[in-house]
This record gives C-alpha cells, structure tokens and sequence, in this order.
C-alpha cells in the first residue's frame, strides 16, 4: 500500500481555531459604513394577479431610501434551469412568501415600519397545490407559456402544462422483464417538504459603484454560478459583476446556492446611490421564502425471479418544485438516473416529472432528489425480500451493481463500486447475539448518487519565497472541510506541512473558476485542481532547481519536498532554497491547475452527461418502538460509505454522523406543513423541529475504499450521500420491529399506531 | 418613548457603561453594538441556542433578553474564553476531535458546554446531551461534539 | 410574523406597590415580564404590542423558595424552572412539579423561565400546571385593590386567558405539605422531537391508606395539552377515590381520563394517549410510595 505524507491523516481543521474562538466571520457579520437595511414585503395569496401597488407612503417613511417592486426589474428573469424567476414578482404572484416589494432604509426597524406603509391589492387566482392535480389537463396554469423560457438544453419543459420537466431512461425490454418475472411488486411511495435548516440564515449585501459594477458579499455555495446566473439574468458582462463569499457559511445542505436574497438586494442598490444595502433573512423567512427539498410520488413496479434476481423495474417520479424551477429540473434529472437503485437490472424505465404548485419553492437539497426514490427502492426491496423468504442483506447483495456492470438506466459502464463491501462491513459489524426485546427492530438500506458532469474546477497554488503556500480558489466553507482536504491535498504533493498552506474564500475577481461546492464534487474536482496546479509548480520548481544544480531538467528529482540530483542525492534544496536562490525574495511560484472531467456520452453541457464519480453507501438502523405510543427510538445505526480514498478521516466520519442524524429528522418527523391557503404553517424551529442531541442514536461509521481511477489519491465524493439510505433503513427497522411498512414520511407515530391497529383486525 | 437607559455591565471582564434603548436585544449589543460577532443569530425565539451567552455563569439565549436587564451582570461570550492566546479545554478538544464543521453553533454550544463542566465536572453522556439539547447543530450529528465535551471535562479534571 | 422589538418604555420597579402601582397606571397597556421567554418572543411575533414593559426580576423578595411541614412550599414569582427542577426538596417531596418544570424547553429556556410566567401565558399545553393542579394550588395575587388567593383551578379561563386583571401580579404560589403514603409523578409525551412541545402532560398526585392495601385515599389528577385549558380530570378521581389500586383499576381509571378530554388537532391520537399516560403515571406514583 502506497505510504502517503499527508493524504489519509485526521488532522484538525484550519477553520476551527477561528470557529471556537468566536473570530470566524459569516455573512451577517460583515458590516460597512453607510450601510442600508433592506427588507422584504411577501405575498399573501398563492396565486393572484397583482392589480396595483402603491408605494409612496412608505417612500416618504423618514428613513427610507429605496423602495421597489417587479416594475422596476420586469425585464429581468433568472434561473439556473429554467430561467423564470423575477426578483420581484411581475404581473402576478405565485406563492405565499414570493417577494413583492422591498424597501432599504437606515435601520431595520424603519424598514420593516415601512413595509407596513405599502399596499397591495390583488385579484385572486385558483390556486394548484397537489402535483397531480397540477400535471391535469385542466390545471391552473402557474406559468402561461413555459416556452418563452429560456432553459439549458438538457430539460425539457412541456407546453401549455406545469410540467416544467419531463425526462425518460429506457433500458433493455420493460415489458419483456416483466413477462419474465415470477413476482411483480407495485407500490407507491411519498416523501413530504422538508427544510435544510441550516443555523444560519441567507444574508447578502449589494453595492454598485459609479461604473455600474455591482458588488455581493453573501453566503452562496457557488458564487461563480451566481456570478454566471445574475449574468445572464441581468444582461451585464461577468466582469460588471462580483461575488465576494463570506470566509464561512453557516450550514447549506444546498438551501444556499439559488437566487433568493441577492437578487432582492440588487434591486435595491439600484436606487441608493453606490450605498451598500444588506438583506439578512430571519427564521420565517427560511421557512417561507427560501426553498425546500422536493416533496415527492413515487411509482415503482419491479418484477424478479422466484430467486430474487431483479429482472424489470419501471418507476414514474413526480417532484413537486413549488412556484419555480429553480434546481428542480436538474434535481428530477439526476435522480432519474438513479432511480432504479443500485442493482443490476437488464431492464429499466423511468419516467421523471417536474412539477409547478403554486407554494413555496423546492430545490437543491442535500441529496439532489435521490433520497426520495432511495427511500422507495429500499422499501420495496424489503417488501420483495420478505415476500420470497430472502434475508435482506442477501438480496441486495445478490442484485448490487459489481465494476464493470452497466448503470441501471443504460447510461454509463460504473467503476469503482464499494457498495458490497459497504454491505458486507455491516452485515459483519452486525452482532450475533439477537435483541430479547419484541419491540426492537432492524433494518438495512444501500443506495448510489452520482454528481453533476461535466463541471469544471480551476485553483492556483502559490508557493512564497519561503516555502509557504497559499491555494486560490472559489470552493466555500460551509463545514464540509475544504480548508483541511485541499491543504492535505497540496501537503502531499510538495511535502509541506498543512501550518504552511493557507486556502482562500471565494472572490470571483480573485479566485479562479469553480461550478460550485456542492453535488459532492469538491474533492473530487477542486482536488484534481489543486493536485495539477501543485504539480505545475512543481515542474517549474524541478526547472529552476536544475538551472540551480547545473544539470539537465531531467537529472532533477523531487521527493519528501526536497530537490536533488539522481546521482547525488545526498546533497538536497528545500523549496525556499530553490525559489530564493534563483529570485532572492523578490519573486513567487505559481501553479495553475484546471479539472474539466472527460467522459463520453450525450453533448448538452452539464447535467447530461454520465456522472464522473458515483458514491455507494449502506445504512443499518436499530429501532425501538413503544407499541402504546407508536413512538421511535433509533437506537443505532451503522453507516458504511465507500469514499475511494478518505483523505481525512475524521472530517469523513463527520460527515457520516451529521448526515444519519439529518437522515433521521425527515424519516421520522420533519415536514414543512402547508395550510389550506398554501402559507407554510409552522415557520420556525418550535413547530418545526430538527432532531437535538437528545434525538441522536448511537452511530458506527465505516469507511471503505475503493480507488477510483480519476479521483486525488482514489478520492470520490461523501457529503450529500451521508443522509440517501437513513429513511429506508430505518423504516425498514420499524417493519422489522411491528410487522407494518409505512408508505408515507415522514413515519409519525400515528401512522405507526394506527397501522398497528389495522394489522390486528 | 425612544428614552435611553445607562447600564453597567461586565463583559468578558472588561467593564462597559452603556446608554441602550429599551427594546436592544443583548444579542443586537453584543454584536452591533460592542462587536461581538461571535455570538450568532440563529432563529431570534430561543428555539436553536446559537445566541447562548453565560449571564453569571448561567446559560441563556441572548436573542430573548433585553440590555435592560443585564444592568450590574456578569456576560461570558465565546470571545472570552481564551486568555491571552490560550484556549480553554473545551476549545481545545473540539478542534482536536473534529466537533467543529460549520462552526455557527459552535460558539453557544461551547458555552453551554462550559456551564456544565463549571457545575458538574464529571459529566455523563447525558448530563451532556441534557445540557447541549438547546443548542441545535445540523451539521455533525452531535456526535463529535458529545466525545469533545467528554474528553474537556477530563482534561480539566486532570488540569485541577 | 417575526418582526423586530417595536419600541416601548421599560421599568423596574425595586418593591410591590411600586410595581403595582406602575399597573394601575398603565392599566391594559403594560406587560409584566419575568424571564421573557413568552413575553419577549409574543413581541417580536407582534402577538403583543405593550407600551410599557414592567420588569418583575428586580421586586425584592419575589426570589424565594419556603418549605416547611407547617405552611407546605411557597414558590416566589421570580423563580425559575431550574431552580424548581434542581430543587432537592422539590425534587423529593413534590416530584411531579420538579419534572413539570424540567419538561420545559432547553437549559437555556428553564434559567430564564419562571413557573408563574409559564401560568400568566396560560397555554393549554403548558407543563407545571398539570402537577400544580394535581398539588391544589393556590395562586396569591397583588393590586392596589389589596391581596387574593385563587385557586389554580379557578385561574384558567380559556386558551391563553385567566383570571388576571390588568392590574394584578402574582406574588406567590402556595403548595400545602403532603399526607405520608403520598407518591406524585408528571409524565408527558412531547409532540414528535425528545424536546418539543407538549402533546399530552399528566400530572397526578396519589396518597394510599398504606402501603399494602394500596387504598386510595385522594387523589387528584392534572391534564395538560389535552382541552382548552389545563383541566382537572374529576371523574377518574372519583372512580379511583375509596379502591384499592391494582392493574384493574388503573386500566378502567385509564378509559375514564380519556373520556374526560376534549383535544382540538390531532383529537383521536391524543385522547388515546392520556389513557397511555394516566396509566404510566399512576404506575410511576404507585412506585414512589414507600
């Protein structure tokens, strides 16, 4: 096994000396002279026409410097996706929360003052809030022609319908695999809304200069996409805009990488004259006015052998993305990709919707859509175990995808598979002494998640005249661990000690291109940057150190960050000796290095391409359930993740543990409840509750390895795949523990209760 | 109506005369006022303990108390911890076991953490959950940051 | 909506009749707070819009928690839940009020939460005032009118409302000494999270002839959570009062709680569950009686 110098090793985070000392600065803590406060008035109705807004009693409010509204900006549309998002609504609004005006103001108490001063009226239209309802031929229309969007080539939004995405995989003979099979499984699953709650809240600040150049201090987890979106939304050059990133980001999970604050604060900037204007969110607002997971139906009919080989399994998903697109389109995509799980099946067909309701809108979540029709594959398979008689731990090791096996949905041939040792890890781990206890439960689950191909990452590693080093790049700190993995990255490469490195915030006149610090892809693809950009350096180091030794470029060698020649290794040159030797300390080395992954497949840009990486992972839980009360206890849970190479362990395992414990609350209890007006009823963190450390069970992680060909060191992605397989695994649990199989999340202990009941009629 | 009131307070040791308006939140004046920024905003009702601050010691959440109140009190915030450079035990052993991710509970729960030690200083793993139940964290599972708050109580136990 | 403080006048008064006559003069546009966990959050939720903000914490004399065999406990208005919840002499002779205020909130809500603000907010799904109820209670109140003492089941009118005028302040709650052969237990289901909201509360205080035979001789029972106020559940008193507790008893008295109660959401599922609890609780009781 290859010795590694820094890969591997669970060294402490950079960040957490800052964090513990109460010294690291998040979004809400930057603060200019002069600053304005913006705030935000919010549609009451979920669907109306706006028929009049008057704004001059709160224009003339002392203290109040802007107010706007959709007129202002009504040429203005934005969207990742689909690019249907006005700042402020325009004409009509189409839910409950959607921004409508906003007025910035010299303190935040005078703003929200104001805001009292505007007055809307409104002209009610039918609302829509079911998915299927609203995919009926004679559905309100909550966009009236989704064809005069713009939208990336890869989606394909249905005219005259709120089908704002429909994409299909076929592979193999559908109907063959069925005639085929011995069983044939039909169930329907849902998932209900669910929040990120993230601690901190969406801040921005925006300010023009006199060029028109328009600044954003914020907490987004890609500002070069943000950069990119308010590009192309607003009609100016790249350059004409600037994305300076908050050194941290408390908590994202995906709730932060849309247009939500920024844009609102843009909006105002326009009109205070070069005054900055800051826009800091409270808790209902998060609730309210930001976005969600995807609620979601899931159709899933799979026919197998009398052995328990999978043959035929054909899903329909139907997403619900509230309001707008948003990521929705791109979040249907990449689970239908993945929606026949992670098995090895001839023959597949999915068919995934996205779909307008007039609520609150659903998007980029921790996950990306694959823990919905994981939850659904995963109990299913149980279903199917126990109907043949088969463990469930056999079944799905009989039917998991091995290296060199054809994705599901016919897309891509998949490398570097752990899953069965995942599986294996736990099914060992598991003890052999059984639980005496009637009311305890086991259950297991395994799921994949791919990332989003093609994406690019750039870094520049400059190397001072010291010896010390610094990365430049735009991946965030959102506690995922950056600041340590591409340190340790850099480390193993020139043999530096992670003390010497320093890695940058985000600031895109500063720092080079990155898509974006989420699907999991930044240690896989900012990694890969950093190592090229090391190795840059290094060449340039090797050149020098050769000019230095007086002997040709390729008698120099370089190893444990000291330079030599082959023949003569004994006498040897730090990196400080070779740069200040040459420049004395006039002058630094920089490296630059570029990751675009290379695949084949489909041309449409990102999103239609196979994923470069795929993370597998399986989750075993351990549940109590108080018959009388049909509450859970997770007593345990065992997560085995395959992350191709851990390059620090201890940031992994963390990220294992935070995800089974965020894995836990929409399985058992997280749901954002809409009322009968379509208003989210229970904003806030008293009704609506995240799982406290009195919540927690017991969590063993495992990490297994399998080197991925691409990947820094072997390295895949872990972070959104650490919550995929918790709900199955654990409703799983609970089946085992009172013999009744929950369809709907989250599992109250009504539904438990009352499931009980009917099973003993 | 907009009457300003004079308090005395200590905060961090240092002693601080003040004129604060009635409805100023200890939190608005740790953070805007005095430049504290290391006491977060999380939820603004006491539901999610990122505004934990010691009051004489006690934990409470700042985003519920006025600077009224805290007229003639002690106020411990997260940037008092260390002392000239040297980090308290606590602070220590969540960098040490990786307790820290995000970071935005990290001040409040490391202040309720130390309200525990400071009257139970052999706390049991649910003593410690008790004690941090207030202090919501979405990042790690809690797991960590229970393992930290174990391995500091030891540490000071040794220490004394 | 969560907005932030609206502007208001704050005082805090050093004695009673400076208090209460801050009160007569603000008359229905003052707000007493104590440890604001309610009061402060109704602000910025603007549920409350008070001008003036009367402060309690500093009144000499309302931080006091007295017992003795003579006159019982007598809780100050100024003391909190984790004062009552750590209290050795709550804890060991009026147990169920001891786990009523370690019921509420997180650490952080208990050091600012008093035990007569949780009973001035009158929430049906409050905690103490279940064991309060199954304690007979008695409330003593202030104004420049002169003093009264109300019986806790007297003091609940309505969901958030209660007997209070706009010009009284609660100085005191009284608990009198218990009979030997007393054993009193609060339970309560949380809504869905370990720390959440109160779906159903019981608080119940059982006293035996003696240990063996088990009679009861009273009992009185608290609900919370589970009708629009917190109620007295007189009918499984009834039936309890003069028998000798076995399984029997305790599963019929069980049926008897749940018929008592008049949940508004989630109705079917709560009313089921005050049977689980007064079961539980009764059996918890049983246990304390040595």
């Amino acid at each position: 096994m290859k010795k590694y110098f820094a890969a591997g090793k669970s060294l402490p985070r950079p960040d957490a000396i800052e964090k513990v000392t109460g010294r690291a600065i998040y979004g809400d803590d930057i603060k200019f002279a002069n600053l304005l406060y913006g705030k935000v008035l919010r549609s009451t109705h979920a669907h109306a026409k706006i028929i009049n807004i008057d704004i001059e009693k709160a224009k003339k409010f002392p203290g109040v410097k802007a107010v706007v509204t959709g007129k202002d900006l009504s040429h203005v549309l934005g969207g990742e996706a689909i690019m249907d998002y006005p700042f402020l609504a325009v004409g009509k609004v189409r839910y409950v929360g959607e921004p409508v005006a906003a007025v910035a103001a010299i303190s935040e108490e005078i703003a929200e003052e104001a805001l009292d001063l505007i007055d809307i009226s409104y002209e009610e239209l039918p609302p829509v809030f079911d998915p299927l309802k609203s995919m009926e031929e004679k559905a309100p229309l909550i966009h009236d022609k989704i064809s005069s969007y713009k939208h990336i080539p890869v989606i394909k939004p249905i005219d005259n319908s709120n089908i704002c995405h429909h994409v299909q995989f076929v592979n193999g003979d559908i109907e063959k695999g069925f005639k085929k099979s011995d069983h044939i499984f039909e169930d329907t699953f849902t998932t209900q809304r669910v929040h990120h709650g993230a601690i901190e809240t969406h801040v921005a600040i925006a300010q023009y200069d006199p060029t028109g150049k328009i600044t954003v201090w914020v907490n987004n987890d890609g500002p070069h996409r943000l950069r990119k979106d308010l590009s192309k939304a607003m009609g100016l050059s790249l350059r004409q805009i600037r994305i300076i990133n908050a050194p941290y980001i408390g908590g994202g999970f995906g709730g932060k990488g849309g247009l939500k604050e920024e844009t609102i604060c843009i909006a105002l900037a326009q009109k205070t004259q070069c005054r900055p204007v800051k826009i800091s969110f409270n808790r209902e607002e998060e609730f309210t006015s930001t976005i969600t997971r995807h609620s979601s139906v899931v159709k899933m009919k799979t026919g197998v052998s009398k052995d328990g080989k999978i043959l035929a399994r054909e899903v329909k998903v139907v997403y619900d993305t509230g309001a707008y697109a948003e990521k929705g389109p791109t979040v249907t995509n990449q689970a239908s990709v993945a929606a026949a799980g992670p098995y090895k099946i001839p023959n597949v067909k999915v068919d995934g919707y996205c779909v307008y309701t007039n609520k609150v809108i659903a998007g980029a979540y921790r996950g990306y859509g694959i823990p919905q029709v994981a939850w659904a594959h995963e109990s299913q398979m149980d279903i199917i175990a126990k109907k043949l008689g088969i463990d469930p731990i056999e079944i799905r090791l009989k039917n998991v995808l091995s290296e060199g096996d054809i994705c599901p949905t016919g897309r891509q041939v998949m490398h570097s598979i752990g899953l069965k040792e995942c599986i294996k890890k736990i099914k060992k781990d598991i003890k052999l002494i059984e639980y005496h206890d009637k009311n305890i439960g086991k259950g297991i689950a395994c799921a994949f998640k791919n990332t989003k191909t093609p994406s690019g990452s750039s870094a520049i590693v400059k190397i001072n005249s010291d010896g010390t080093a610094e990365i430049l790049t735009s991946s965030i700190e959102e506690g995922q661990g950056p600041k340590i993995i591409l340190a340790q990255i850099l480390a193993e490469e020139l043999h530096l000690s992670v003390d010497n490195i320093t890695v940058s915030s985000p600031d895109t006149d500063l720092t080079p291109f990155d898509a974006s610090s989420t699907s999991s892809r930044t240690t896989f693809h900012m990694g890969n940057a950093v190592k090229k950009a090391a190795e840059d350096a290094k060449q340039q180091l090797l050149k020098i150190a050769s000019e230095l030794f007086k002997v040709n470029n390729r008698e120099v060698k370089m190893e444990n960050g000291k330079f030599f020649v082959k023949q003569n290794p004994s006498k040897t040159m730090s990196i400080a000796e070779v740069v200040t030797s040459r420049y004395g300390a006039g002058m630094d080395i920089m490296g630059r290095g570029s990751y675009f992954p290379e695949v084949v497949g489909e041309k449409g840009g990102m999103w239609a391409a196979p994923s470069i990486f795929w993370m597998y992972a399986a989750h075993e839980a351990e549940v109590k359930v108080d018959k009388e009360t049909g509450r859970v206890t997770v007593l345990k849970v065992r997560a085995a993740h395959d992350v191709g190479k851990a390059i620090n362990p201890m940031t992994c395992e963390g990220q294992i543990d935070g995800g089974v414990v965020h894995g836990m609350g929409p399985a058992l209890f997280e749901e954002v409840i809409f009322d009968k007006n379509g208003e989210v009823a229970n904003p806030s963190f008293l009704d609506y509750k995240i799982p406290s450390a009195l919540d927690m069970p017991e969590i063993s992680s495992f990490m297994i390895e399998k080197h991925h060909k691409q990947g820094p060191y072997g390295a895949k992605g872990i972070g959104e795949m650490t919550l995929v397989p918790t709900a199955a695994a654990i409703s799983n649990a609970i089946y085992d523990a009172t013999g009744v199989r929950i369809k709907d999340l989250p599992i109250t202990p009504e539904k438990i209760l009352n499931a009980i009941k009917k099973k003993d009629i | 109506m907009d009457r300003l009131i004079n308090i005395n307070l200590n905060i961090n040791n240092e002693k601080y005369d003040l004129s604060v308006k009635p409805n100023t939140l200890l939190l608005d004046l740790l953070r805007d006022e005095i430049g504290l920024t290391g006491t977060k905003r999380g939820c603004d009702t006491g539901e999610c303990g990122a505004c934990t601050v010691l009051i004489d010691g006690v934990p409470v959440n700042s985003c519920i108390v006025l600077a009224v109140e805290v007229d003639g009190k002690n106020i411990t915030t997260i940037e008092g911890l260390s002392h000239n450079g040297k980090l308290h035990p606590i602070q220590e052993t969540f960098i040490e076991k990786g307790a820290v991710q995000c970071g935005f509970c990290t001040p409040g729960m490391i202040l309720s953490a130390k309200a525990l030690i400071d009257n139970n200083p052999d706390p049991t793993e649910q003593d410690i959950k008790v004690a941090i139940a207030g202090n919501l964290c979405r990042c790690t599972g809690y797991k960590k940051i229970i393992e930290a708050i174990s391995a500091a109580a030891e540490r000071m136990r040794r220490r004394e | 909506m969560l907005r932030k403080l609206k502007e208001f006048e704050y005082f805090a008064p050093k004695t009673i009749p400076e208090a209460i006559s801050l009160l007569d003069q603000y008359q229905g546009k003052a707000k007493l707070f104590a440890g604001g966990t309610d009061v402060l959050i109704q602000m910025k939720q603007r549920k409350l819009i008070p001008e003036y903000l009367i402060d309690v914490k500093n009144i000499d004399g309302l931080n006091y928690l007295k017992y003795n065999t003579d006159e019982g406990l007598k809780i100050g208005a100024y003391v909190t839940h984790g004062i009552l919840a750590n209290s050795e002499i709550v804890q060991e002779k009026y147990t169920a009020l001891a786990e009523g205020s370690l019921a509420v909130g997180s650490v952080q809500t208990r050091n600012r939460g008093t035990i007569v603000g949780n009973i001035c907010t009158s929430s049906p799904s409050a905690d103490t005032p279940p064991s309060l109820i199954a304690f007979d209670a008695n409330i003593k109140l202030i104004s420049i009118e002169g003093e009264r003492v109300v019986k806790i089941t007297d003091f609940f009118l309505n969901p958030f409302k209660n007997c209070m005028k706009e010009n009284e302040l609660i100085t005191e709650i009284q608990l009198s000494d218990l009979p030997p052969n007393t054993g009193s237990a609060y339970l309560w289901l949380p809504k869905i999270t370990a720390l959440d909201e109160t779906l159903v509360g019981v608080g119940l205080v059982l006293t035996l002839n003696n240990i063996e035979e088990k009679v009861c001789t009273n009992i009185r029972i608290g609900l919370g959570s589970v009708s629009p106020m917190p109620m007295r559940a007189n009918n499984t008193e009834e039936f309890i009062k003069g028998k000798s507790i076995d399984d029997s008893v305790i599963k019929e008295a069980a049926e008897i709680a749940s018929k008592e109660t008049s949940p508004r959401s989630r109705a079917e599922y709560r009313k089921e569950m005050v049977s689980v609890y007064v079961k539980r609780a009764l059996n918890k009781a049983l246990e304390r009686i040595k």
